[in-house]
């Protein structure tokens, strides 16, 4: 790349090559693995959801209740995913049955806690949560893809490429209404 | 290894672009830097390798793909 890094106006994640991948340790089949990264969207749904209510700026308020409903998205894909993995027909008790999390959606996509995420927002303007956001995202992608790089289960692999192809997505789609929008 | 290889150098929006528009399993994106240095910021899937590692390290590096490299 012509210039190195310093070239790159693009998404950076932070952090060494095996950072947010203790979160995974306790897995030992992709379907917890499924039932963990389930946790982490939901810490997401609950951050972006809470924003959004908080926001009175009518632009930043839609934003976040959309990025919310795209992290719920993400949450039924990841049920569906674990139906297809597990051979059943139903999610019922899904993720709970699957591996207990102490953290239950307390930490969020990019390994924040989702409680200091919202204190950190507390009268920052919109422009800083927004770069949060999507500096958590860009962390959460990269962490999918190091991830899908370091496991050797085939079907585990399988699991972080969905993953990373939605945070790409996400990404996406984030920055094309924060070009849109602010 | 044939060191007189010449490599084209693509600037950083082509890039940009070409990532955009691949899936991740299409090419590889290695950092060569040291490790400090990427943990201050580094692409999104990036392979750290830093240079002096590379010669021993090839192999994790896939042949039949383009690499980029910064």
């Amino acid at each position: 790349m012509e210039g190195g890094i310093n070239a790159w106006k693009g998404l950076q994640a932070e952090g060494p090559p095996d950072s947010g991948m203790a979160y995974f340790a306790p897995a030992t089949r992709p379907e917890e693995l499924i039932a963990l990264a389930w946790y982490l969207e939901k810490g997401s749904h609950i951050f972006y959801s809470e924003l959004s209510q908080r926001l009175t700026d009518r632009v930043a308020k839609d934003l976040f209740k959309e990025l919310a409903l795209a992290e719920e998205r993400h949450q039924t894909a990841l049920s569906g995913l674990y139906q297809d993995f597990a051979g059943s027909t139903s999610a019922t008790g899904f993720p709970e049955s699957v591996i207990r999390s102490r953290e239950k959606g307390e930490i969020m996509e990019g390994g924040m806690r989702v409680s200091e995420a919202l204190d950190w927002a507390k009268g920052r303007d919109i422009a800083d949560i927004l770069d949060l956001s999507i500096s958590l995202e860009a962390n959460a992608y990269d962490l999918h893809l190091r991830m899908k790089a370091r496991l050797e289960d085939p079907r585990g692999k399988e699991v972080f490429t969905v993953l990373s192809h939605e945070e790409k997505d996400h990404l996406d789609r984030l920055s094309s209404l924060l070009e849109q929008k602010i | 290894m044939d060191y007189f290889k010449l490599v084209s150098t693509w600037p950083a929006e082509k890039i940009r672009q070409f990532i955009k528009e691949k899936n991740p399993d299409q090419y590889n994106l290695v950092d060569v830097r040291q490790p400090k240095e990427y943990e201050r910021g580094h692409l999104p899937g990036a392979k750290l390798i830093p240079l002096g590692e590379l010669k021993d390290r090839l192999s994790e590096v896939d042949p039949n793909k383009p690499t980029i490299v910064y």
